[in-house]
């Protein structure tokens, strides 16, 4: 309006904008080709691994290196299926899902009762949680070790997934900051429906829980499915090898017992999978990091 | 003094017949307590056994000698006198410090700037961004076989990056100069996805208005972005200070495992991977435990300086507003 006024008075003042709004347009239009360049160079590593893996076997060693396959080898898959096997495909999805679902069982509940039930234990266990959130996993990875063999699990499905099943700080801090923030008068007019605080967790702030759920399960889902360290020193045998530990010898510069072009479509196999559910999660995903602020 | 209160309820409650009365207050709150007992019971005990035990046993076991198959014997100190003479402890300590002086402060700054420039309201932009979360989705061990491919010397895409520079081929992981060097860029890369996710999150809350207000006072956007956008992230630079401490170290043990083991002449052996050596593949638990101490210092020392050294590093001279 007033940018109006002036430029009927003072004509410059609008040749001046006009030039402003341009030299704006470009700076715009350049910081949109600096993101997608950066983009660019960010999503490259994934982009030469699927590339890589439909090259044939004299395609993927030339040199100078192909960026796109000159023609499409389609067999690599079907050999790179066969080095993985079904069971461990079929073993990385037990683990992940197996740690994602009992962890839930347990995390959700816990969650609850902390930002709703008033009880005079509730301070300490939150302390208790946040105290060693900090550990990494390698540090006590040794130890750990030696609790999980004590309890005879090693070796099994059981000593692979329970004890990250007990890392339940980040599932349980990530629930109660939820619970926290659901409105209290939700749960008291269950509560004085007669609703037990089982009924009411179960009908009436599980339901309202899906968003943290979602969160929750992107984030734990995506960990556990990328984890190597633990399954490997829990159930290092053939029938309990997930992904990830199928994969780590091929990175060894062992890469010749294994063609490389069948090794990289090993590692798209276990790439697709989460690729995906982070595309439809990503949201989710990133709303659980940034309300807890740690993802581990 | 409560029990005199609610005492005539509880008595009263028989009688009341088939109308339900309110459940006096002690009684509430004692179920209130068994429902939470029940609710956080299975929680508790799993954390307890798998987490804090595993640190505190870790504490004794350093004292013992033990291969897990004998019965464990009390060794008193002999496990940290054996540190002191075992020169790979030291080298792989300093092993663990390049990591962390070569990759956490590059990570932060490439996240910061990289969060500031996708945080545009652009068109398409959002779709471009997801580019730059890539790198979550895969695992260290996909990782591993895709820039190990990467770094391969004959073929590799950064040999023939060299090679069209005009710059000779370097054996990349095989070469105790670079290996070092070579996985910590990759980690970067594996790390800045979360840096930026944590970021962008911040700079949601830097008020607009200042930003306009310094833009009318002709700051041009490295003016902005030095004074009024990185003082207002500070606290989430704090944060993403501590966690990528953590990340390198937690990561260039899993990675090196992975692709180098620790080679070439333990030029990326850390502390970490040593102790896995040592307990995993030598049998000295005791030995792995007593040195995981020394590592679980570095992490506290670490930890406390997170809370000083940001401020240094983070600065708030010239405070814009």
């Amino acid at each position: 309006m007033s940018g109006q006024q002036l430029a009927v008075e003072r004509r410059p003042v609008a040749v001046r904008r006009a030039a402003v709004l341009s030299t704006a347009r470009a700076l715009v239009i350049l910081r949109w080709v600096v993101i997608a360049a950066v983009g660019a160079a960010m999503g490259f590593p994934l982009f030469y691994l699927f590339s890589s893996s439909l090259m044939n076997a004299h395609d993927v060693s030339a040199y100078p290196p192909h960026l796109l396959p000159p023609s499409i080898d389609w067999s690599n898959f079907a050999r790179a299926f066969d080095y993985l096997t079904g069971r461990t495909i079929v073993n990385t999805f037990v683990y992940s899902i197996g740690v994602l679902l009992i962890q839930l069982v347990i995390v959700l509940p816990a969650g609850f009762a902390l930002a709703k039930i008033p009880f005079r234990a509730a301070p300490v266990i939150l302390a208790f949680l946040i105290i060693p959130m900090f550990l990494p996993t390698n540090v006590v990875l040794v130890p750990l070790y030696v609790v999980t063999h004590q309890l005879g699990l090693i070796g099994g499905y059981a000593g692979m997934i329970i004890p990250v099943v007990g890392r339940t700080a980040f599932g349980t801090l990530l629930f109660r900051q939820f619970f926290v923030s659901l409105p209290t008068g939700l749960v008291e007019a269950a509560r004085l429906d007669g609703a037990g605080w089982l009924r009411t967790l179960w009908s009436i702030a599980t339901p309202l829980a899906r968003p943290a759920i979602a969160a929750y399960a992107s984030i734990t889902f995506l960990n556990a499915w990328n984890d190597y360290i633990w399954p490997l020193v829990s159930a290092p045998d053939d029938a309990h090898r997930v992904m990830s530990v199928a994969l780590a010898p091929l990175a060894g510069g062992q890469l010749s017992t294994i063609p490389p072009n069948v090794g990289l479509a090993a590692a798209v196999i276990s790439t697709v999978p989460v690729l995906v559910a982070f595309l439809l999660a990503q949201r989710w995903y990133v709303r659980g990091i940034v309300g807890t602020g740690v993802d581990y | 003094m409560a029990v005199h209160v609610h005492a005539p309820g509880t008595r009263e409650r028989p009688t009341a017949g088939p109308r339900r009365a309110r459940p006096p207050r002690l009684t509430t709150r004692r179920r209130d307590a068994a429902t939470a007992a029940v609710l956080v019971g299975p929680n508790v005990v799993l954390y307890a056994v798998f987490v804090v035990i595993p640190a505190l046993a870790g504490l004794v076991l350093a004292f013992y000698d033990w291969d897990l198959v004998d019965t464990p014997t009390f060794v008193g100190l002999e496990n940290f006198q054996a540190m002191l003479h075992d020169s790979t402890v030291a080298h792989s300590l300093l092993v663990t410090l390049e990591f962390l002086a070569l990759g956490v402060v590059p990570t932060i700054a490439v996240g910061f700037l990289l969060a500031v420039l996708v945080n545009a309201r652009l068109r398409g932009v959002a779709v471009v961004r997801v580019l730059y979360f890539i790198p979550l989705v895969v695992s260290a061990a996909v990782s591993s076989v895709l820039w190990a491919w990467l770094y391969q010397p004959q073929t590799g895409m950064f040999n023939e990056v060299l090679s069209i520079v005009g710059a000779k081929p370097i054996a990349w992981l095989s070469d105790t100069t670079w290996a070092l060097p070579a996985l910590t860029l990759m980690i970067i890369w594996m790390s800045l996805p979360l840096v930026i996710i944590l970021y962008l999150a911040a700079l949601q809350r830097v008020p607009e208005d200042l930003i306009e207000a310094a833009k009318l006072d002709g700051a041009g956007a490295w003016l902005r972005v030095r004074q009024i956008i990185w003082p207002t992230v500070s606290g989430t630079t704090v944060l993403v200070f501590a966690l990528e401490i953590l990340n390198f170290i937690a990561l260039p043990f899993e990675i090196a495992l992975i692709m180098t083991q620790g080679g070439p002449i333990d030029s990326t052996t850390t502390l970490s991977l040593y102790i896995y050596r040592e307990a995993f593949d030598q049998g000295k638990v005791g030995y792995g435990s007593a040195l995981s101490i020394p590592q679980f210092l570095v992490i506290v020392l670490v930890a406390l300086a997170a809370r000083y050294v940001p401020r240094v590093f983070v600065g708030r001279r010239g405070s814009a507003a």
